[in-house]
């Protein structure tokens, strides 16, 4: 029987049909109510944890089953690279997990999808429990409540290559305290080294523009607004680096992984780094380890940047109660502590960074970049606004690169990434 | 004597039943996503939010979107620098391979080997040769040139993409044309020798005519894998597409704008059906431009 092309054409759309029904989402989900019984299965997902903290998750697991009877947390892990997408892919097909590892700018837009709950209706009593920056810093613009609870906090120093200090003439015990020490002493490292040694590795990104003092977006948080004449006068200095060579000729495709190998090298004098670095130098750069220099991030606010990491409940988990308690569970102040005595990183919660840990000294490099860090932790400030999405970050990069290549004036630049930022900002 | 075998008549949808495995694969994977990205095109759609019908508009913005014409400018570069070489070349060493000597088929793996390798590899491989303290600046500076921006400038960069694509490539269309000139008679060569006719005179008289058919396709096929290009540009250039983003690709753009948690679904499958009707048109272009040579 000869099958007509129309019949084969319905056959097609009968097939093409109800596979377009895949990848809307889920099923409306769950309850927003967080008082029931703690029980039922949840999955949680972290974000590059299991390489090295297989055994501290497996342990905290296991306390949190003992503590609630009648659950059981299925622990998955994903790499660092592409993790957006695979939060993306998750969302878009139903499929994202009860509790996930998150940052600010990932879980602002899982919120405005109504995937994240809010916590301040769900978890609010629990908030005394952290600092009010850290919790805050869950909070997306334009929308009430708190998205995901705060987990680790992280901020790192200045690494500085005492050897490279001192053959450019710059004294290795006095680093740069401001931005115009910095700028002077870049261009002289630059000078005295004929442009093959530059002080400095990366673009300026948003964080560098909030750490200089420029205002990143309105009050209302309803526009970006970094240029303004701090913003050009930031930008119009490293012009003036990246003509000069203080600042590494490829600079403008630059990723922290380039820069940092870099610093490793001798090509750059300075990189920002964190305590976990210092193993790094030992092992992989001695000469450097003998050399390195540690000062604080520079900064015109009087505030440091911070990463923020934070722990979201998925709005449609099926188990609300238990997703909620193993949330908490992960970032309350004894499990924040044990965490961070496993690694470099710090923890969320009001008074932890009064322990002793965080204040006394040993005498070693690792202690003493830790306890400055925890000192500086408690005015610092998650610098990258919660709504500046990749999009814009790249929008920003290559209008800075523009800039520093002398294509746009650093005023017609930053006009350019504002309005790209708004742009985008408004399309949602 | 054997039991006579019983046929039983044909259905008629036997052979739909023998396709639908293969017709479900392709649906599922090839026409459903095609019919999605094309559907999408017309929307606002973002990754986490469903989008409205927008009619035109993304082709509109499209049409306004430097970075747009960024890439299509870099895409078509990259067509008349990596085509034109993978292919000759492929086709020269194939000719200096096909011979029989002793020790060739070390040479043949050899030239083969960057096709199996990862491409991931290959490219930091070229990073660190390229880098500004890599080991080639190094040897330009001993020789006293001094160093070159190769992974810093707009220019150099996509060359050098375009150099790991054609170097990578080299070995894959060299077996084609191998197995191409094994095919060519070897009648031909000796009658033209016997006429009085040289290497080069016996390469463009006899050779090529001979393997026209597969440059045709190599043209074709390394045209569109060109034109798609995204590896290669996004490890040595970095995810933002080098200084300034001046060396993305439409792919790359395709893959920046539509990817992550705020990515713009609707718009990337703009990029993405633009990318289909070129390089569709392409197809065209180069087996027209065969049946013209050949009528």
């Amino acid at each position: 029987m000869p099958i007509s092309r129309r019949a084969l054409a319905a056959a097609a759309v009968a097939l093409v049909l109800p596979l377009s029904a895949c990848g809307s989402g889920g099923d409306g989900g769950g309850s927003a109510d967080a008082s029931g019984k703690v029980e039922g299965d949840i999955t949680f997902q972290t974000w590059n944890l299991r390489a090295n903290f297989k055994s501290y998750f497996d342990g905290l697991i296991a306390d949190f089953e003992k503590k609630y009877p009648g659950t059981h947390v299925k622990w998955i892990d994903q790499p660092a690279e592409g993790y957006p997408d695979k939060l993306s892919a998750d969302a878009g097909g139903g499929t994202l997990p009860d509790v996930v590892n998150v940052s600010p700018d990932l879980v602002a837009p899982l919120a405005r999808a109504g995937l994240a709950l809010d916590l301040d209706k769900a978890a609010g009593k629990y908030k005394p429990e952290y600092l009010d920056g850290a919790w805050a810093s869950h909070q997306v613009p334009g929308m009430s409540g708190t998205y995901a609870f705060p987990w680790y906090l992280n901020t790192g120093p200045l690494f500085y290559n005492k050897a490279l200090f001192r053959k450019a003439g710059i004294d290795p015990d006095q680093p740069p305290k401001t931005y115009d020490e910095l700028f002077a002493d870049a261009l002289q490292m630059a000078r005295k080294s004929g442009g093959k040694v530059a002080t400095l590795a990366n673009v300026p990104t948003i964080e560098d523009f909030g750490r200089y003092g420029v205002t990143l977006m309105n009050k209302q948080g309803t526009a970006f607004a970094f240029n303004d004449t701090k913003g050009v006068a930031l930008l119009t200095k490293y012009k003036e680096l990246y003509d000069a060579k203080a600042l590494d000729p490829q600079a403008l495709t630059a990723t922290p992984e380039s820069s940092g190998k870099k610093f490793l090298t001798g090509a750059v004098a300075m990189n920002p780094g964190s305590a976990l670095d210092l193993d790094n130098f030992k092992k992989n750069a001695p000469t450097l380890y003998r050399n390195i220099g540690i000062t604080d991030q520079i900064t015109s606010t009087g505030h440091v940047n911070m990463y923020v990491m934070g722990v979201m409940v998925n709005s449609r988990t099926k188990h609300t109660p238990a997703a909620v308690a193993f949330a908490h569970f992960v970032t309350d102040a004894q499990n924040q502590m044990s965490f961070a005595k496993k690694v470099a990183i710090f923890p969320s919660t009001a008074g932890s960074l009064n322990d002793p840990y965080f204040t006394k000294e040993d005498g070693t490099d690792e202690t003493r970049v830790r306890i400055a860090a925890a000192k500086s932790l408690k005015g610092a400030v998650n610098y990258t606004p919660v709504l500046f999405s990749d999009q814009m970050k790249t929008a920003l990069r290559n209008e800075v690169a523009k800039a520093l290549q002398g294509k746009e004036s650093p005023k017609q630049a930053l006009d350019n990434a504002v309005n790209a930022a708004n742009r985008l900002l408004q399309q949602g | 004597m054997a039991t006579p075998v019983r046929i039983r008549r044909q259905l008629p949808f036997s052979p739909w039943l023998f396709a639908a495995p293969g017709l479900l694969v392709t649906g599922a994977f090839v026409l459903y996503p095609f019919v999605s990205t094309l559907v999408n095109s017309f929307t606002d759609r973002r990754t986490l939010l469903p989008g409205h019908f927008v009619d035109l508009a993304n082709f509109r913005e499209l049409l306004h979107d430097d970075m747009f014409w960024t890439g299509l400018r870099n895409s078509t570069l990259y067509i008349l620098g990596v085509v034109p070489a993978l292919v000759i070349l492929p086709l020269l060493l194939a000719l200096l391979v096909q011979k029989n000597i002793p020790g060739i088929t070390f040479f043949r793996s050899a030239f083969y080997t960057p096709v199996v390798a990862s491409i991931v590899v290959v490219g930091l491989i070229w990073v660190w040769l390229l880098d500004e303290r890599g080991l080639v600046n190094s040897l330009l500076e001993t020789v006293g040139i001094g160093r070159v921006g190769f992974l810093s400038d707009q220019w150099l960069l996509l060359l050098s993409a375009m150099a790991v694509t054609v170097w990578k490539g080299l070995g894959y269309y060299m077996i084609i044309y191998l197995a191409a000139l094994a095919n060519v008679p070897r009648e031909l060569h000796e009658a033209a020798a016997v006429d009085g006719a040289g290497p080069v005179r016996r390469f463009l008289s006899v050779t090529v005519p001979a393997v026209r058919s597969t440059m045709v396709l190599v043209a074709a096929l390394s045209s569109v894998a060109a034109f798609k290009v995204f590896s290669e540009v996004y490890l040595m250039a970095g995810p933002s597409g080098g200084p300034a983003g001046e060396d993305t690709t439409l792919v790359m753009l395709v893959q920046r704008t539509g990817t992550g948690l705020t990515g713009r679904v609707g718009y990337a499958s703009a990029l993405s059906v633009v990318v289909f009707v070129v390089t569709v048109a392409l197809m065209l272009l180069v087996l027209r431009a065969d049946r013209r040579d050949e009528s």
